[in-house]
């Protein structure tokens, strides 16, 4: 009866994974080898059964597609070097806030964890478009250069790689901080004194305790702003302007202005595939972390 | 503090250390002499820990000086310090293997790689570890980890090793083991050592000399036989071992023996020597259990007896503590070995006789 209640209880998780995850991959996956055709839906069936022949229609052409026309290889480039820059700028920013808030005392500590969770309560569409307002010629920003006398006319920010940035990084802030937090605030302050007494002055403490005991929280915050920021569509798409080329918006564009949906398919597809990369790596990680 | 050598290795001068409004250490003084082992015993909160802090450089004095061979160390933070410390919880490293951890503290000083082997080495030799040097501290048990925490703390040969309850994170069994083989190390390598704790058993089996601390002032300093024989307060004779404290009033002082006279007695209670307080002060008379006799018939000397029923008996395999009902009330104990196991032993309800001798009573003033 346990034994039941136990399967049950973990069988809810995997049903929803099974219907919400794995189903709609198969249906991508399938539509990856399909045709574009002007109908409804958009792309050929794989199997037919015409005239008691049943046939089998595998395209492998929209992955050749991706292949030979460059422009998909630069966009998935892109965006990996834009998600990796990225990243390493939300640890630049985030590591320092987790390092601040885990060293507070208890009550200022669920202040400020507060405050790095706070703007996730608004929609994320909502928040972006308000650096629309900061970034734009006449925003905040210029507006504010301009009338302290620091520049004369507007520096472009809105629709730049740098504004791109800008996005990823205040969007994905919290998704560095918390990780990283959990991890330094198990840390035995102990440790640290002990440093300290075996002659360690603090900024190398910091490097050779800290750090390399704050790894797994690192690598976690790390991947859980990488992974989503590769596919992002809505940051570069209103911030971003034309050149930024990424993946998320060849997507949208493969779907929506083409509606060629096995192209787009391939182009999903192959984006999961480049993400399985270092999804494995962290998952291998992790688990080489629990058995330690 | 008489007893200290000339020159000492650890000096404490009138140390205060407030946290806000509370003082956690009042003027405290100690004197500390090379190559001895010193403890620090005391209750919860009773200030032993921030003393040990502050000779450790974790915290700094709000008031007095701190000197360590002669050099005053008091705003010296802890990494300029040539004192280490071995942590209650160890505080081994847990992303380095036991060699690192020792390897640790000879690294900061940039010694030269063959140089810091040979004595990592030596060191893992000392404590008997160095067929677990590639293993990693959660890969040991508590005992082993122990070992390496005192490798390490004494790989950079500190002038001064502080222990903060050395014994605190160890199951009974291993406990007394690990008491004496810490002392034999910390012996054989020469080192000053400042222990905390609030076992009394640990600080007398492990130290040299004892200093019980009790609401941030140090209440007595002596090796351990002087704390226990001759305590000089209440809460010195209390907290160390059990006793007996009559209440009394003094009533004659003599050179060879005085007399005083309580409630909870009949007869006269006499101690040796003097007193050092006017007839008629009110003082306490101690006497632990293991010193009181017990009898069935009432013993020939005038002085120092009670009569009693037997209250309690806990039996402890090797003695026994009786606890013995005088008629005011008051419960004496008193011990006795059993030596026969098939003597005729007294028991619950029973009229007793207690006696000692005047040689065996303290007289407490505070």
């Amino acid at each position: 009866m346990s034994k039941l209640g136990a399967r049950s209880v973990i069988a809810v998780p995997y049903i929803w994974l099974l219907l919400f995850f794995l189903v709609p991959f198969i249906i991508v996956f399938k539509i990856s080898f399909a045709e574009m055709q002007y109908s409804i839906p958009p792309y050929t069936e794989l199997v037919e059964f015409v005239d008691e022949v049943l046939t089998i229609n595998l395209n492998i052409g929209n992955y050749y597609y991706l292949i030979d026309d460059s422009l998909y290889a630069k966009a998935y480039l892109s965006s990996v070097r834009i998600a990796f820059f990225a990243t390493i700028g939300a640890l630049l920013i985030g590591y320092p806030m987790a390092y601040a808030i885990a060293r507070a005392d208890a009550n200022t500590r669920n202040a400020l964890l507060m405050m790095v969770m706070l703007p996730s309560w608004t929609s994320f569409l909502i928040r972006i478009y308000a650096w629309v307002g900061i970034l734009k010629n006449n925003g905040l920003i210029n507006n504010g250069l301009m009338s302290i006398g620091i520049i004369d006319e507007p520096i472009a920010l809105l629709n730049t790689e740098l504004a791109v940035y800008i996005g990823i990084v205040y969007a994905y802030l919290p998704f560095m901080v918390l990780p990283i937090y959990t991890n330094l605030v198990k840390l035995d302050n102990s440790l640290l004194e002990a440093s300290a007494d075996l002659g360690c002055p603090p900024w190398k403490t910091f490097l050779t305790v800290t750090l390399p005991l704050s790894k797994a929280g690192i690598i976690a915050g790390s991947m859980l702003v990488f992974i989503p920021s590769v596919g992002e569509f809505v940051i570069p798409e209103m911030l971003g302007g034309a050149e930024t080329l990424m993946i998320g918006k060849v997507l949208w564009q493969e779907f929506f202005n083409n509606r060629d949906w096995p192209v787009a398919s391939a182009v999903a597809i192959v984006m999961l595939l480049l993400l399985l990369v270092p999804i494995t790596f962290f998952h291998r990680y992790q688990s080489r972390e629990l058995e330690a | 503090m008489s007893d200290a050598a000339p020159s000492p290795m650890l000096e404490i001068r009138n140390v205060t250390k407030r946290f806000g409004q509370l003082s956690a250490v009042k003027n405290v003084s100690l004197s500390i002499s090379k190559g001895e082992i010193f403890a620090l015993l005391g209750g919860s909160g009773c200030g032993k820990t921030t003393l040990l802090r502050m000779m450790s450089g974790f915290e700094t004095p709000s008031e007095g000086a701190i000197l360590i061979d002669g050099e005053d160390v008091s705003q010296v933070p802890p990494y300029k310090r040539q004192v280490n410390m071995m942590f209650q919880s160890y505080a081994l490293f847990p992303h380095m293997t036991v060699e690192q951890n020792v390897a640790f503290g000879l690294k900061q000083d940039k010694l030269p790689k063959a140089e810091i082997d040979a004595q990592v080495e030596g060191m893992l030799k000392l404590v008997h570890m160095t067929e677990y040097a590639k293993r990693k501290p959660n890969q040991l048990s508590g005992g082993q980890r122990q070992r390496v925490a005192l490798a390490r703390s004494l790989a950079k040969k500190p002038k001064v090793l502080l222990l903060d309850e050395p014994m605190g994170a160890l199951d009974k069994k291993l406990r007394g083991q690990m008491q004496l083989e810490l002392v034999d190390i910390i012996e054989s390598v020469g080192v000053t050592c400042v222990m905390v704790t609030h076992d009394q058993e640990e600080a007398m089996t492990m130290a040299n000399r004892v200093s019980i601390m009790h609401l941030g002032e140090i209440m007595q300093v002596g090796s351990p036989s002087e704390i226990y024989e001759f305590p000089n307060s209440r809460h010195t004779a209390e907290f160390i071992g059990s006793v007996n404290i009559f209440d009394a009033t003094v009533q004659h002082v003599g050179t060879e023996s005085s007399q005083l006279s309580s409630e909870d007695l009949d007869c006269v209670l006499q101690v040796e020597g003097g007193i050092n307080a006017l007839e008629g002060a009110h003082v306490g008379v101690a006497v632990r259990p293991e010193k009181i006799y017990m009898s069935r018939s009432k013993p020939e000397q005038g002085e120092n007896w009670a009569l009693g029923k037997v209250h309690d008996i806990a039996y402890l395999g090797g003695h026994s503590v009786y606890h013995v009902r005088l008629p005011s009330g008051k419960v004496v104990m008193a011990t006795t070995t059993n030596v026969d196991r098939h003597e005729q032993r007294l028991t619950w309800e029973d009229d007793v006789y207690l006696y000692w001798s005047a040689s065996s009573s303290v007289v407490l003033y505070q």
